[in-house]
């Protein structure tokens, strides 16, 4: 039984998120809370730890719908792929699904790709 | 002619604000004050890419100014928008207590020597390697993905003016 797919889906008013197979997590809206990581670090590590527990060769993160997130929920993400970075057991490639026409995501998984791009991958999407 | 369809092109109304705004350092103003500085730029410039710009400017400088805020009654954040037709300005001034002062200055000082692609590159290595640490992404994020060059003054009586200035 995958655990990927188990893992409790946070509500949080701006953003909506949605497993939509047994490795992809999907989120849209915005991010601008004071400290998303209330909502969000948690639920990041959690499928982090399920995608190490169902030995998934790939995560993939479709945050082409995010349309604005500040740089705290950016972090969020530096997060998640310094865990999957430093696993030093079996580990996955955590793949951002992105938009071309949202600025955000041009430049920070650009910056991101060059943190850890040992374990990133981006796709870019219209 | 000047009407709702056709807004005042910047540099009619130079070099008088073109927005100028004086709020309570509330978490909660946020979001509508950065999406209406995404219409106006929109509306007054015509271009996506710098209603994009603006967005991130006043995000990361309005969430800066509101976190580290004083308590005190003055503590009013003013927000203005200028441009001389060629380029732009963000401008927030707030009154931060006196402990985020001394690092505000060191993090401004740091930034300065490395261009904004690099600074922003850093940002994240330092984050990735502090991650008890908060974020601190914000002021490298403004620069890079803004296309502005940060400056602060300190002014009397405590407060500090953040501007961001970059081309149309």
């Amino acid at each position: 039984m995958s655990q990927f797919t188990e893992v409790r889906v946070p509500r949080a008013e701006t953003v909506a998120i949605v497993l939509t197979a047994p490795n992809q997590v999907k989120l849209s809206g915005t991010i601008t809370q004071k400290d998303p990581a209330q909502d969000l670090a948690g639920f990041f590590k959690a499928l982090h730890n399920a995608a190490l527990a169902d030995k998934l060769s790939e995560v993939r993160a479709d945050v082409s719908g995010l349309t604005f997130v500040n740089s705290s929920a950016i972090r969020l993400f530096v997060d998640w792929a310094t865990w999957v970075k430093n696993e030093r057991g079996e580990r996955y490639t955590l793949r951002f699904i992105t938009s071309r026409n949202v600025t955000w995501q041009k430049t920070s998984f650009m910056a991101l790709m060059s943190l850890a791009k040992e374990v990133l991958a981006v796709e870019h999407v219209t | 002619m000047e009407t709702a369809e056709n807004p005042p092109s910047a540099q009619k109304v130079a070099p008088y604000p073109l927005v100028f705004m004086r709020f309570r350092p509330a978490w909660a103003y946020i979001d509508g004050i950065r999406e209406f500085g995404r219409f106006f730029c929109q509306t007054t410039f015509g271009t996506r890419e710098l209603a994009d710009r603006a967005c991130v400017v006043l995000q990361e400088t309005l969430e800066n100014a509101v976190k580290y805020s004083s308590n005190s009654s003055d503590s009013e954040l003013e927000l203005s928008i200028e441009s001389d037709g060629s380029s732009i300005e963000f401008s927030v001034s707030s009154l931060p207590d006196a402990a985020h002062l001394s690092s505000l200055r060191e993090e401004m000082n740091g930034l300065s020597t490395l261009d904004p692609e690099q600074a922003y590159l850093a940002a994240f290595v330092r984050a990735s390697n502090e991650p008890e640490s908060s974020a601190r992404l914000g002021l490298a994020r403004i620069r890079y993905e803004g296309g502005v060059e940060l400056s602060m003054q300190e002014e009397p009586g405590g407060r500090i003016r953040i501007t961001a200035t970059g081309k149309l």
